[in-house]
């Protein structure tokens, strides 16, 4: 008498209501994003909502988090084990986070379709030695330089096209062609270009590698710091267009790069050389309606290669919906949407079939320009260097600032760099 | 004391008026000041322009606007939802600053008015409790309030805003406390008032400067944090303003401009009332708890 009685109270406990409400109740996840542009935030809960119609079953509330304080908010979240299912982030910092332990390997999640169509330099900065995958990479940027038409004209330079870029001379002759004493009083009124290298660090890393100059090197299973003639040549180019030709300006020494929008505005700086594709989107929009404006492809040393880092969706270790947190990534990164989230922040999205779709091909805001460029993207050394943070904070960006200001050499910031990076590379290779 | 009365006498003349001296020290300090209120006010003032300019003017350096407009507040107020966070601030502001003075008011008198190397010991442990760094104790903190289930809600930001106050705010209030004579109170006590009407009909009137000044900085400290907030608040509507209008900046030194002025104009607004009210208060209640007497 008694079993038939349990067996029956088990049946009923699992048809009642309350049960199948929590069978069918959905799993809920955190997805923290950086987005933060007007249109990007709409691309994102776009997305966001577009996925959680489409699986009912996973719902993802989205919190947006700055870019400023992510750093902080991701530390102490890992830290009190109270983390987001998903975040947002970017390569470089999400290898650090992995060398901690602190992320799921996502290479056996990802599906196939999603991992042949990402480019492949993209999956490089988020992948470890071991083959492990620390993060999806769906957008990224490159470094092009951004031309007044107008003053291109007025001086009769031939506009460098995809198919006959610049070398960084023929860069370095338009630049001092376009540099102008208009009063005669010994000062250029007008300069040529305008580089923002206030922090200068990843500009130069990045910028390097079209002159193989990769910085960090192998040696045995341990990462130097070398700085050869082919790490030298973009900072002899830097330097001569600052004090020689004095063909850039020297406000960019100190000036981030949107401090030097002002200047382009009024046609202060005929060229803003070495900006993120991003900038487009500024000039667009707050730059004066009459200004004629376009995009250059990237100058080309040995080659147009340039590194670049990803901003990327990453899952905790501590996530208790791993599944359900990549099949929202999946959604979250389709074809279309990564499409949309890139052209919302006017940067390239990692997928290749999205990247060959309409928005990125058109000619307007220097869209088609820029896009071409995608194809010279890699990762960058550095990117897989452990305790690159503390080289470049410690060493290489107070080195780069001391030498572009003029009071130090070449010479010198190159034994500064060896000698102070690998000290600091060797607490991190034992 | 004797007072006799002085028979009338005739009218004092009344001096003549003397003409202003020129005085070229006063007036290049009258300049010098001048112009520091030029340079203090200045950010206010671009932050006032940079609020009302449209999207194609902000990086004019024009300080008024040629086409001003207040689309900037419509979409810190609509997009941002400033008003809400702003509420949140305030709520959240307003109740850790009650919570602080009333823990500390009767702290105060104690350590003031008892004094014990006990309480010399605590005096000296509230000095060192403020250098601690906010990066040491951030976890330890959230896995505490995490037991208690207060991660991601006010109640949770209240409870540390209030321990985060506390050290000051007592320290403040002992020092003013102590600049009470002793003498009112036993006056008091020889009138017949027992220790609570002492407390209440005495030194309460007396401390009130002092309780405003340390009210409005208790106040102050948490409508400006951060970081607590930033951690702890997971949920968009209960977030506050400090962090909502930190969603405005992005990388390489990029931000909306204009939104940022006006949600920040805005978080501006409630303090500068609250000051405009009790500043003369707060300022004799600072030099007050200042100073032993």
């Amino acid at each position: 008498m008694k079993k038939p009685l349990l067996l029956s109270s088990a049946l009923l406990l699992l048809v009642s209501p309350a049960t199948v409400q929590a069978q069918s109740a959905p799993v809920k996840l955190r997805f923290v994003s950086l987005a933060w542009q007007t249109q990007a935030i709409a691309a994102v809960k776009e997305a966001v909502a577009g996925c959680n119609a489409a699986n009912k079953n996973i719902q993802v509330d989205y919190q947006q988090v700055s870019w400023d304080s992510v750093q902080d908010y991701l530390t102490t979240s890992f830290q009190a084990k109270s983390v987001p299912d998903i975040f947002h982030y970017e390569s470089t910092p999400v290898m650090e986070f992995a060398a901690q332990g602190v992320l799921t390997d996502l290479s056996k999640l990802i599906p196939a379709e999603m991992k042949s169509d990402i480019a492949p330099g993209a999956w490089a900065t988020v992948t470890a030695d071991n083959g492990a995958i620390y993060g999806v990479p769906f957008l990224w940027e490159s470094l092009i330089t951004i031309y007044n038409k107008d003053l291109f004209k007025a001086a009769s330079i031939r506009v460098p096209t995809i198919a006959k870029p610049w070398s960084w001379t023929e860069f370095q002759q338009a630049s001092k062609k376009l540099t102008v004493d208009k009063n005669g009083d010994g000062k250029a009124e007008q300069y040529g270009s305008a580089f923002g290298l206030r922090s200068p660090t990843n500009r130069i890393m990045n910028l390097s590698l079209g002159f193989g100059g990769d910085y960090f090197y192998k040696d045995g299973n341990r990462y130097v710091v070398r700085v050869t003639d082919k790490e030298r040549a973009l900072l002899k180019i830097l330097l001569d267009m600052q004090y020689t030709s004095k063909s850039a300006a020297p406000e960019g020494l100190t000036a981030q790069s949107p401090e030097l929008f002002a200047g382009f505005f009024s046609g202060k700086f005929a060229m803003l050389p070495g900006i993120g594709v991003w900038a487009r989107q500024t000039i667009a929009e707050t730059g004066p309606k009459d200004l004629n404006w376009g995009v250059l492809p990237p100058i080309k040393a040995t080659t147009q290669a340039q590194g670049s880092a990803t901003q990327t969706l990453s899952i905790p270790a501590a996530s208790g919906h791993k599944k359900e947190a990549t099949q929202f990534i999946t959604c979250f990164v389709s074809r279309v949407n990564n499409g949309k989230l890139a052209a919302g922040d006017w940067l390239f999205p990692t997928r290749q079939s999205s990247l060959r779709g309409a928005p990125f091909q058109s000619d307007a805001n220097g869209w088609r320009v820029a896009s071409d460029s995608a194809k010279y993207l890699t990762m960058a050394p550095y990117q897989e260097v452990k305790g690159y943070t503390e080289v470049k904070n410690k060493v290489l960006t107070p080195t780069f600032q001391q030498m572009l200001a003029g009071r130090i050499t070449l010479d010198d910031a190159a034994k500064q760099i060896e000698k102070e990076g690998n000290a600091i590379l060797a607490k991190y290779y034992k | 004391m004797t007072h006799t009365l002085q028979p009338p006498g005739p009218p004092v003349p009344r001096r003549p008026r003397r003409r202003p001296r020129f005085q070229p020290a006063r007036m290049l300090m009258g300049a010098l000041l001048l112009l520091f209120v030029v340079f203090l006010a200045f950010p206010l003032l671009w932050l006032i322009s940079t609020a009302f300019k449209p999207l194609a003017e902000t990086f004019t350096t024009a300080l008024i606007p040629q086409n001003p407009t207040w689309a900037n507040f419509g979409e810190a107020i609509v997009d941002l939802g400033v008003l809400q966070s702003a509420a949140n601030t305030f709520k959240v502001s307003f109740i850790s600053a009650l919570l602080t003075l009333a823990i500390a008011t009767p702290a105060a008198y104690v350590l003031a008015r008892r004094p014990s190397p006990v309480n010399r010991g605590v005096l000296i442990w509230i000095l060192v409790t403020q250098t601690f760094p906010v990066i040491l104790i951030i976890v330890p903190l959230f896995l505490i309030l995490a037991r208690f289930g207060l991660v991601n809600t006010h109640l949770g930001l209240i409870v540390v805003y209030v321990v985060w106050s506390l050290p000051f705010v007592l320290w403040m209030l002992q020092g003013y406390v102590s600049g009470i004579p002793n003498e009112l109170e036993e006056a008091a006590a020889m009138d017949g008032a027992n220790q609570v009407q002492t407390i209440t009909r005495i030194l309460l009137p007396l401390l009130i400067p002092a309780l405003v000044a340390t009210g409005l900085y208790a106040f102050v400290n948490a409508w400006n944090e951060f970081f607590f907030a930033l951690v702890l608040l997971k949920s968009p509507e209960l977030t506050t303003i400090q962090v909502n209008l930190s969603k405005l900046r992005g990388i390489e030194g990029l931000a909306r401009w204009g939104p940022l002025a006006a949600g920040s104009l805005l978080a501006t607004f409630p303090t500068l009332v609250l000051f405009g009210f009790m500043q003369r208060r707060l300022v004799s209640g600072l030099l007050s708890g200042g100073v032993k007497a």
